[in-house]
């Protein structure tokens, strides 16, 4: 069972190396850090406790975010699904990536007090 | 007063009789009434209404004899007029007549009739009925006399107390004077009911001191009006002084007079029924008052009343123009009690000594202080018996007060009766020894006997009795002593401010969570991020700039601003960051699709 998984995993990533383009294992590099960023503040929620909650949720909530608006951006930006986003080209996604985030952090900032 | 309202109350309640005046000039008030009318008048308006005003009171002013000339004679016949104001009629008619002279009746009352419809108020038309009742019997007054029917539609009723105008107490006290005046000059009946002429005596009558001369004025020619016309003559029944009757005071005085207070002696008054409040049961039936002296009497004590309250209907009769003539009374017959049988004892409370009672006779005081400690109980019993009949009474007040003659203590019981009217006390020392704070010493008894219908209301120091008790917790002083003392201070907790984590904890953490950036720069190096890439044209500057001060922004929002003032800047900076990057994109986007087309270009061309 383990060996299976084992070799799963390893051609996963095999193959991901290989066929992934460059823009979009840059995205998912982001996407790594945008996620374990989010995965350090709740385990010290867990650990050290909730106060402030207020910007705890704010972190967090910034990190989910930001998070979303990515994949959106990956989804959009790949080249494999250029069939679904004949109007929006990849600057216009990233356009749009760089707005929502504005906003996303405006609303973040207010909120971490 | 309040005799006569409760009865008004009564009255309506029992739904039987008519209302009775509530409100009514007194004797005082009638003397008071004269006294302002005899005030020296200085103008003519006031000689009016101060000569016209006692002579209505029965009081004889001097005569004046005015000669008259041809001249004023014609004068006033020609004010009488359709163009002359009602007023002006009425002075011109009233002198007129005052004077002796002969008046055109009828031309009267067509300028009567005419200047009602154009002065419609209350006031005039009073005057109208005024200046009808100084003409000829032989004139058509019929149209003149409808008028008071109108004008009694006009008053407003308030509470069914009172009928008055909303012109005041002027206003109503004249319109009865002229309503009054014109219906005996023409003996047709006025159209007011029994209850409304009532209602009419409350409102006049209500007010003991008035404000100006021809407000007294107009309130004696009421009360005149009201005491001496043919149809309506209300009756005022008070009593004199408190309705109380007892053993030294048999008679029932009851005052009946007209309003303006002179007694009505031809009237008969007689009891209709009289029966007891609290068991229903008659005493009197058809009993007549007699006169003396112009108060009416009756012996009541002679149908050997029990002590209590009686509720009496009288009915004055003999005249037919009499008006609330039944009324109700609520007589109390008070009487002496006397105490009986007091005994005094101390009993154990296993009962195992027998007891030994004392009996204490009043108003002396029992020789020997009796002495009870918490196996004791300390009882009394005695009897409250009239001392004209012989019944046993309960009156509302029974008390047994032992007072502490060191510390000022006291404390008060209640005797109840039990079936056969006996009253019994006993003090448990155990089970009440609270109320006495278990304080040991000597109290005085005193029994307290009280009730309305007693004249003879008790305060006896009966004994003195020595209470023990166990487990003396006696405090210093007295409990409220300190009630008035300012109170502790409360110190406020201001809300403590929450726990926070070691100042290590809080930076291993901040290191740990900012690490991964650390880690996405590297990757992105290792994947070979296109930084080479980079065109240096304006515009791309122009945005990287815009966009590193909205970053900045947000920083310097977190530390310095609020929500209007970053909206503010990032309005400014986004439209630039967002003119720029625009720019940025759209050459990216020309060089991306020439790449694509050269790409596919040369892969064609390859093919081929």
């Amino acid at each position: 069972m383990a060996a299976s998984l084992f070799s799963v995993i390893s051609r996963f990533l095999e193959e991901y190396t290989n066929t992934t383009p460059n823009k979009l294992k840059l995205v998912d590099a982001y996407l790594l850090y945008i996620l374990l960023t989010g995965a350090f503040q709740f385990l010290y929620c867990l650990l050290v406790g909730t106060f402030p909650f207020n910007s705890f949720l704010s972190g967090f909530i910034s990190c989910v975010g930001s998070f979303i608006l990515a994949v959106c951006l990956r989804i959009q930006i790949n080249p494999h699904n250029k069939g679904d986003f004949l109007t929006v080209s990849p600057e216009r996604a990233f356009a749009d990536f760089l707005f929502a985030n504005t906003v996303l952090h405006l609303v973040v900032v207010n909120f971490i007090g | 007063m309040c005799l006569l309202s409760s009865l008004v109350l009564s009255g309506l309640v029992l739904g039987a009789h008519a209302l009775t005046p509530s409100h009514h000039l007194a004797a005082s008030d009638v003397a008071r009434l004269e006294a302002v009318l005899s005030q020296s008048f200085t103008d003519l308006q006031s000689a009016y209404y101060s000569i016209v005003g006692l002579n209505k009171l029965g009081v004889s002013v001097a005569d004046t004899d005015i000669p008259v000339s041809n001249e004023t004679r014609d004068f006033l016949l020609a004010a009488v007029s359709e163009d002359s104001t009602i007023s002006q009629i009425h002075n011109s008619v009233s002198t007129l007549s005052s004077l002796g002279l002969p008046l055109a009746s009828q031309e009267v009352v067509s300028a009567l009739t005419s200047r009602i419809t154009k002065e419609d108020n209350v006031y005039a038309i009073t005057l109208a009925l005024q200046t009808a009742a100084h003409l000829s019997q032989q004139a058509d007054l019929s149209g003149i006399l409808e008028e008071i029917e109108d004008l009694a539609a006009r008053l407003d009723d308030l509470g069914g107390v009172y009928l008055q105008f909303e012109e005041g107490l002027e206003a109503t006290a004249l319109f009865v004077t002229a309503a009054y005046a014109l219906s005996d000059h023409v003996d047709m009946e006025p159209p007011l009911k029994e209850d409304q002429v009532i209602q009419l005596v409350n409102s006049i009558f209500s007010k003991k001191s008035w404000d100006s001369l021809s407000e007294a004025f107009s309130v004696a020619c009421a009360a005149a009006a009201l005491s001496n016309n043919r149809f309506h003559v209300p009756v005022i029944v008070s009593a004199l002084g408190p309705a109380t009757v007892s053993h030294r005071q048999p008679l029932l005085q009851l005052q009946v007079t007209n309003v303006l207070c002179d007694p009505l002696t031809s009237a008969s008054v007689v009891v209709e029924s009289a029966s007891s409040v609290t068991t229903k049961s008659a005493i009197l039936n058809q009993s007549p008052f007699s006169l003396r002296d112009g108060i009416f009497e009756l012996n009541f004590m002679n149908s050997q009343p029990a002590s209590g309250y009686y509720q009496f209907a009288v009915a004055v009769t003999g005249d037919s123009r009499l008006v609330a003539n039944h009324i109700e009374l609520k007589v109390k017959v008070s009487t002496e009690v006397v105490i009986s049988n007091m005994d005094l004892s101390v009993v154990d409370k296993d009962q195992s000594i027998g007891t030994k009672t004392t009996r204490v006779d009043y108003p002396s005081k029992a020789k020997n202080s009796f002495v009870a400690d918490s196996h004791q109980n300390f009882a009394m019993s005695f009897q409250l018996v009239d001392v004209n009949t012989g019944v046993e009474l309960t009156p509302h007040q029974t008390f047994v007060r032992l007072h502490n003659q060191k510390t000022g203590q006291e404390v008060v019981f209640v005797a109840e009766p039990d079936s056969k009217n006996l009253y019994k006390f006993e003090l448990d020392t155990a089970e009440r020894k609270s109320e006495f704070d278990s304080i040991s010493g000597t109290y005085a008894l005193y029994l307290i006997v009280g009730d309305a219908t007693l004249e003879n209301p008790i305060l006896w120091n009966v004994a003195d009795v020595v209470l023990k008790f166990l487990d003396e917790e006696a405090p210093a002083t007295v409990q409220t002593k300190t009630l008035y003392v300012p109170k502790p201070e409360i110190k406020h907790l201001f809300r403590e401010p929450e726990k926070r984590p070691p100042t290590v904890v809080s930076n291993t953490f901040t290191a740990l969570v900012l690490s991964p950036f650390l880690l996405l720069l590297i990757l992105w190096i290792k994947l070979g991020a296109n930084i080479s890439n980079f065109s240096f044209s304006p515009s791309c500057i122009l945005f990287h700039v815009g966009h590193a001060a909205m970053l900045g922004l947000m920083y310097v929002y977190w530390t310095h601003l609020n929500m209007f003032q970053t909206l503010k800047y990032l309005a400014i900076l986004g439209s630039f960051t967002f003119l720029a990057g625009n720019r940025m994109l759209a050459q990216k986007a020309v060089k991306r699709i020439a790449a694509e087309q050269s790409s596919r270009l040369a892969k064609y061309r390859s093919l081929r």
